[in-house]
């Protein structure tokens, strides 16, 4: 396959010509700015000045795309770039787990894409990326299908598609706490901004008067209504930026195949996961979600680099039932996902209620005594008091979530209540097992079971099994890793 | 599951150098002894105390259990074994964690002496796996016993096919 792409070095699209020296003045932007300011200021030399201050990053651009070079040659894939720093990048082929093709706006308009080949590198430094940028997208795809199935002989198959984004799932969007996030960070970004504007002058009297015309009874709803619209509004806005044209496909065979996961409205990214490497699903449900009787699902990779652990969804927030009917065909069985759990038991439940009712208690006795002795306002231990009862109901909810199961060779885990998540992994892909328990839990015969693996968040835990059951399971996991280390029948 | 007698883990066979609970006295004595000196020497001469100096004492009693009965505690604890097929430890000592690694899964293993161990002829080894999660670590090994360990546990390692993931 490689050999028709030829032995020689080939450079990026020529259409890159346009997006290098754009790049490069972005880069640049701060001192062309001032350039160009001074320039304009001091007159006479000044217009040399500006000249360069704009011909220089171009002519940087330009020599990016002269020094840029790949080839897929002998079994592996080179990329060779830098003027001064020559770097080259090397890799096999049969070492390629990802293949990644994105196209940012600029890419869009010129037919270009942007092909990273993931190695699951651990390293985090951007150089060491194996990124071939500028290529036609019609060339990326069949560089994909060719690095994708490097070994065997498979030829063009014909994709199904497993999953296509349904608009009205935007609805699901502000039960999600990405809206917050959002909203917290474009306040940061406002306040930033503002403060070094000269900062935003707010007469304190003014504003109190203003207020008072009101009343506190009117503004201060008022407001939470308005960032409650605003969290909404942006959340409703990345939901559609990051998930617009959501598609899962499956290309290949059934097992040996891989799975096709394009998305975006402004940069359309497009990841490839080998069926090889996906291990597991992990279906999640804030309590938003849960509520509204939705669900979201991200895959378990091997192999895929930490930092782009995001690229593996699977679903976007959308109904439960279509979750686990993607989740299933991922999994090739839907057992894991719907079949019932092994309860962890009375133990287990009354470890969740101390645990949540405890610092609730905590918090309130000190209100009181703090009031009673400081004479703090009366709302105080009010407040404090209202903990208790919904540190019960996140006591009840987080008890009955618990439960863990060994189904059809997956390793099924549940547990949460906020964040409520069942995660399922594959058997053969879980590396070792720890088993924590605190002198509390050791009390209660209980045990923390981790079972570690490469993918998705390292690790798989079942909270509060009794020690009993997390041997017994992971001993009917992995039979031969455990039996030497079990103790005889007690007498 | 029915009612028969359910299989449970036996601790590891291996324990470490005894030596260890005085290295792991003398880093908690180092700890604990820092603290002290910063709440009564500097933070009396700084003036930004606000404790009375009876509530030193129970500081200080709590400092003193923790320099003496943690490392006895830890050294009850921590244990290890290596078979043909796996590494098993177990570490810790209010919270007890036990970790089991198939020897086919193991991808680096790294020998450390830190400053204190040095001082006791000790050492560290540390096993990792392809999960960021999984690393097994022995402390206070003696430091022939772990060189040992870490050409034997390579030699092993090695003699497994597959990328480990």
């Amino acid at each position: 396959m490689s050999d028709d792409l030829g032995q020689g070095w080939q450079r990026p699209d020529p259409r890159m010509l346009l997006v290098y020296p754009v790049k490069e003045l972005g880069r640049f932007l701060p001192v062309v700015i001032g350039v160009l300011v001074a320039g304009t200021a001091s007159g006479g030399p000044g217009t040399w000045l500006q000249l360069l201050g704009i011909g220089v990053p171009i002519a940087l651009g330009v020599l990016r795309y002269l020094t840029t070079s790949y080839r897929i040659a002998q079994g592996r894939v080179e990329l060779r770039r830098g003027l001064l720093n020559r770097h080259v990048l090397s890799t096999p082929l049969d070492r390629v787990r990802t293949v990644d093709v994105t196209a940012p706006p600029v890419h869009r308009l010129l037919g270009l894409t942007s092909v990273r080949i993931g190695t699951g590198t651990a390293s985090s430094d951007e150089d060491d990326h194996l990124d071939l940028d500028g290529l036609p997208a019609e060339r990326a795809r069949r560089l994909r299908a060719d690095l994708l199935t490097a070994g065997t002989d498979s030829e063009e198959q014909a994709a199904t598609a497993v999953l296509d984004l349904d608009p009205a799932w935007v609805r699901y969007a502000p039960l999600t706490s990405s809206g917050l996030v959002l909203a917290a960070g474009v306040l940061g970004l406002t306040s930033q901004v503002v403060d070094s504007l000269g900062g935003l002058r707010v007469d304190a009297r003014n504003l109190h008067d203003g207020a008072g015309a009101w009343s506190l009874w009117v503004a201060v709803p008022l407001g939470l209504l308005g960032l409650v619209v605003m969290v909404a509004l942006l959340s409703i806005g990345g939901y559609v930026v990051t998930n617009w044209g959501f598609r899962l496909t499956h290309t290949g065979p059934g097992r040996g195949g891989a799975w096709q996961l394009r998305r975006g409205l402004l940069t359309t990214r497009e990841t490839t996961i080998d069926d090889e490497r996906l291990r597991g699903v992990v279906v999640g449900e804030p309590i938003g979600l849960r509520l509204a009787g939705a669900a979201r699902a991200s895959a378990i990779v091997t192999g895929l680099d930490r930092r782009e652990s995001g690229s593996a969804v699977l679903v976007p927030p959308a109904p439960r039932a279509v979750v686990e009917r993607v989740a299933g065909e991922v999994l090739r069985t839907a057992a894991p996902l719907t079949a019932p759990l092994t309860r962890h038991g009375p133990r287990a439940r009354n470890r969740r209620f101390t645990r949540a009712l405890g610092p609730a208690l905590l918090i309130a006795t000190a209100a009181l005594v703090l009031t009673a002795l400081a004479d703090l306002p009366l709302w105080v231990p009010v407040l404090a008091a209202v903990g208790l009862p919904v540190a019960v109901l996140l006591a009840v909810d987080r008890a009955a979530a618990l439960g863990h199961a060994l189904v059809e060779d997956h390793f099924v885990v549940r547990s949460g209540s906020l964040v409520r998540r069942r995660e399922a992994l594959e058997v053969d892909a879980v590396i070792g097992w720890n088993l924590r328990a605190t002198w509390f839990q050791r009390r209660a015969d209980l045990t923390s079971l981790v079972a570690t693996t490469a993918g998705g968040r390292q690790a798989v835990s079942a909270l509060d099994v009794p020690e009993d059951a997390a041997v017994a399971v992971a001993l009917a996991a992995t039979p031969d890793l455990l039996a030497p280390f079990l103790a005889g029948p007690p007498d | 599951m029915t009612e028969q007698i359910q299989p449970r883990l036996r601790e590891p066979s291996q324990r470490v150098s005894p030596r260890a609970r005085l290295m792991w006295g003398l880093g908690a004595a180092l700890e604990a002894g820092a603290l002290l000196v910063v709440l009564v020497v500097v933070g009396p001469a700084g003036g930004w105390l606000p404790l009375p100096w009876w509530a030193l004492v129970p500081v200080a009693l709590g400092a003193v259990a923790y320099a003496v009965v943690v490392p006895q505690w830890r050294y009850r604890v921590h244990r290890w074994e290596v078979t043909g097929t796996a590494v098993y430890i177990q570490t810790g000592w209010w919270a007890r964690e036990r970790r089991i690694a198939p020897m086919s899964r193991i991808q680096t293993v790294e020998h450390a002496e830190g400053a204190i161990a040095r001082l006791f002829g000790l050492a560290t080894v540390t096993v990792t796996t392809a999960s960021a999660a999984g690393a097994l670590e022995i402390d206070g090994l003696e430091r022939d016993r772990a060189l040992a360990l870490v050409d034997e546990l390579t030699l092993m390692a090695d003699s497994v096919p597959g990328d480990a993931t």
